[in-house]
């Protein structure tokens, strides 16, 4: 009888931390994708008025899907340490305008593609990888987005797209603008780019 | 003894509960995978409400993580060797102002005089056409069962597909393209890039997949095409079909960088990786 016990214990004990979170970043993942279809499929919202009410809504999608401060300290890697405290908050705000100058107007531009989702891999006790695909009359486009769990909470903090990371890509390209100049320079080159010169 | 009846109690109810839960998410895992989309999304988003309710302070977050946390950082970039910078940043330029000034209003003009359809068909077809390419590097890198989809693929598009033109494998029968190029076989075996190389038109190439694109050429039919001027011709065509399909993605790749050259030589060494280890 004991040894039953135990061993029933040790298999609930076995199963509680992996049934609490079985699925949950792709479901996570797939639920925010599903809200903003959501709202790009809604017929009530059409025409220019109703894009900016559109816009909006993805607005505050995003912001509960992806991790930005993440995002952005991953993206910068080593260099984010060279930056002070104002400037990581600068820098977080304006990657975040640009993404967003980036990507909202091929969001809205969605035509009724199929997204599929196909599984979700984990890549450490607490990142995962969350594998979709956009199925378009032409080609399958991979879309991954790694997660990462903090409070409870999946988020997005970097999408590689065909292969090629989103972080990766920037991180590139601000290594090279820090190899000779300073963090200030590199935010004004930001500023510049989204406008706020 | 009682306790450990009570504890029994609890112990099950909890594991009811956790099995009833972790069930629920598999079933919505394997849904996920099916092609319908709309109906299981509602029911997915319940369960991650639950989830989402604890955190609602995002600037308390960014605080918190900024302060307590190291960095945890995937450092590894995927590097590439520029010594031609001069020559293909040149390159660059001169493919910006060929796409804008010329490959995108022919491929505008031919899309609106060809429908999507007829340009899918021709796409198809020319893919067709390369399956000696993709059947000799699945084989060199001993990928068979690739190999023999791509022979397969080959027999059923030339004679159900009508000579190509429609993907019959791929929709009918769910046998996918294996894109492999010796560029790609080169990679299989542990050859790097060597550098990075722009080439005009052409576009983001590297020595090791420059020289395997010279190799393919041995395999693709219109390489045997005479005179030279049809042979061209044809390519030029093949280019602006693609093109038709691809309107948009170059301007909003510019939009999204910081510095376009370095962005599309990044994302060029991080395609190809990815197209290597596949």
């Amino acid at each position: 009888m004991k040894k039953v016990l135990i061993g029933f214990h040790i298999i609930v004990f076995l199963i509680l931390p992996l049934s609490l979170y079985a699925g949950v970043p792709q479901n996570t993942v797939e639920g925010h994708v599903n809200n903003v279809l959501n709202v790009l499929r809604d017929p009530a919202m059409k025409g220019d008025k109703a894009k900016k009410a559109k816009k909006e809504k993805v607005r505050s999608i995003s912001e509960k899907m992806f991790d930005f401060n993440e995002l952005s300290k991953r993206t910068l890697g080593m260099n984010w340490k060279s930056l002070n405290p104002d400037q990581q908050k600068e820098f977080l705000d304006l990657y975040k305008d640009i993404l967003e100058d980036a990507y909202m107007d091929r969001i809205m531009s969605y035509s009724d593609e199929k997204v599929v989702f196909s599984k979700e891999i984990m890549l450490s006790d607490d990142t995962a990888e969350v594998q979709s695909n956009i199925i378009t009359k032409k080609a399958e486009i991979p879309i991954y987005y790694r997660v990462i769990l903090k409070d409870g909470e999946w988020r997005v903090y970097d999408v590689i797209i065909e292969g090629v990371s989103l972080i990766k890509n920037y991180r590139t390209q601000f290594r090279e603008i820090l190899a000779n100049k300073s963090p200030e320079e590199l935010l004004k080159v930001l500023r510049k780019k989204v406008g706020k010169a | 003894m009682k306790l450990i009846t009570l504890t029994i109690g609890v112990f099950g109810l909890l594991a009811l509960f956790l099995f009833g839960f972790s069930h629920e998410s598999l079933a919505l895992t394997i849904t996920s995978s099916d092609q319908d989309q709309e109906i299981k999304s509602s029911q997915g988003y319940e369960t991650l409400q639950v989830q989402e309710q604890p955190t609602q302070e995002p600037d308390k977050h960014i605080k918190k993580s900024d302060q307590e946390e190291t960095l945890t950082e995937e450092e590894e970039t995927v590097q590439i060797a520029d010594p031609l910078y001069v020559w293909n940043k040149g390159m660059y330029y001169f493919n910006d102002k060929f796409y804008f000034w010329l490959l995108k209003p022919v491929s505008q003009g031919y899309s609106a005089v060809f429908p999507e359809g007829v340009r899918l068909s021709i796409s198809n077809f020319y893919q067709n056409i390369t399956t000696p390419i993709r059947f000799v590097n699945n084989l060199l890198q001993l990928k068979i069962k690739s190999a023999g989809n791509e022979l397969l693929r080959f027999v059923m598009n030339t004679t159900f597909g009508v000579a190509g033109l429609g993907d019959f494998a791929k929709d009918k029968m769910d046998i996918k393209r294996h894109d492999e190029d010796l560029g790609q076989t080169f990679g299989h075996y542990g050859i790097g890039h060597g550098f990075y190389i722009v080439w005009p038109i052409l576009g983001p190439s590297s020595l090791r997949d420059t020289t395997g694109y010279v190799g393919d050429l041995f395999l693709h039919p219109v390489s045997y095409i005479t005179p030279i001027e049809t042979a061209v011709g044809i390519d030029a065509h093949e280019k602006v079909n693609e093109t038709s399909f691809h309107i948009g993605e170059y301007e909003d790749l510019k939009k999204a960088a910081i510095d376009p050259y370095i962005s599309i030589r990044d994302a060029y060494a991080q395609h190809r990786k990815k197209k290597v280890e596949e």
